[in-house]
């Protein structure tokens, strides 16, 4: 049974979020909480020991829907692409699935491929 | 720590900012002024990318601003936003905690040494290694993705002054 596809899905009051079979996270609205990692850390935690554990090979974070986040959710995808990055066993390729339309999807998501290019993809959508 | 390629605005022009607002340091007001400030400068100047930037200015800016403020009655933010019809310039005036001023100087400083993309990467290099620190990402991410200079000026009354100053 898939571990990544029963992740408990946090309640966020401006975000939505969806997880689908069988390594697909979808996250939409804003991010702008004084500290989202109480609500969304522990589930991209989650997320990652279950992608382990399913030995995928590709995990798709589509935020093309995120349109604006603070400096401290950036934080978590930094965190999520370090865990990767510093896997010595299996690892999964993490692509995040940006909009082209979206600024501040453009520019942290280029710099967080230099952070972690070797376990990084970036797909773009309009 | 001043510009040095962009005076700020508020030196050159009218006394009149075109938006000036007073209120108490809560982080239930960020969203609601962030998003007046892309309707304004969308409204304004009409280009949706300077209203991106001035998005994650506000933001940061404000969200620095409420979380180091001082708890005394005197502790209101102002927000200001000006143009000489070439640049842009926001400012923001608060109260903070003391023990908060020399981390903030230290920290304009660093990220002043470099180019605010190197700065931005830096920050991120930064952050990837300090996996239990605070992100410190927002003020690089202010210079980067907001594309502006930022300074700091201290007033009287322990009050501080970020300002940062772009090309419209």
């Amino acid at each position: 049974m898939s571990q990544f596809t029963v992740v408990q899905v946090p309640k966020a009051e401006t975000i939505a979020i969806q997880v689908t079979a069988p390594n697909q996270v979808k996250l939409s609205g804003t991010i702008t909480q004084k500290d989202p990692a109480t609500d969304l850390a522990g589930f991209f935690k989650a997320l990652h020991t279950a992608a382990l554990a399913d030995k995928l090979t590709e995990v798709r974070a589509d935020v093309s829907g995120l349109t604006f986040v603070n400096s401290s959710a950036i934080r978590l995808f930094v965190d999520w692409a370090t865990w990767v990055k510093n896997e010595r066993g299996h690892r999964y390729t993490l692509r995040f699935i940006t909009s082209r339309n979206v600024t501040w999807q453009k520019t942290s998501f280029m710099a967080l491929m230099s952070l972690a290019k070797e376990v990084l993809a970036i797909e773009h959508v309009t | 720590m001043e510009n040095a390629e962009i005076p700020p605005i508020s030196r050159k022009l009218a006394p009149y900012p075109l938006v000036f607002m007073r209120f108490r340091p809560a982080w239930a007001y960020i969203d609601g002024i962030r998003e007046f400030g892309r309707f304004f400068c969308q409204t304004t100047f009409g280009t949706r990318e300077l209203a991106d930037r001035a998005c994650v200015v506000i933001q940061e800016t404000l969200e620095n601003a409420v979380k180091y403020s001082s708890n005394s009655a005197d502790s209101e933010l102002e927000l200001s936003i000006e143009s000489d019809g070439s640049n842009i310039e926001f400012s923001v005036s608060s109260l903070p905690d003391a023990s908060h001023l020399s981390s903030l100087r230290e920290e304009l400083n660093g990220i002043q040494t470099l180019d605010p993309e190197q700065a931005y990467l830096a920050a991120f290099i930064r952050a990837s290694n300090e996996p239990e620190a605070s992100a410190r990402l927002g003020l690089a991410r202010i210079r980067y993705e907001g594309g502006v200079e930022l300074s700091m000026k201290e007033e009287s009354g322990g009050r501080i002054r970020i300002t940062a100053t772009g090309k419209l």
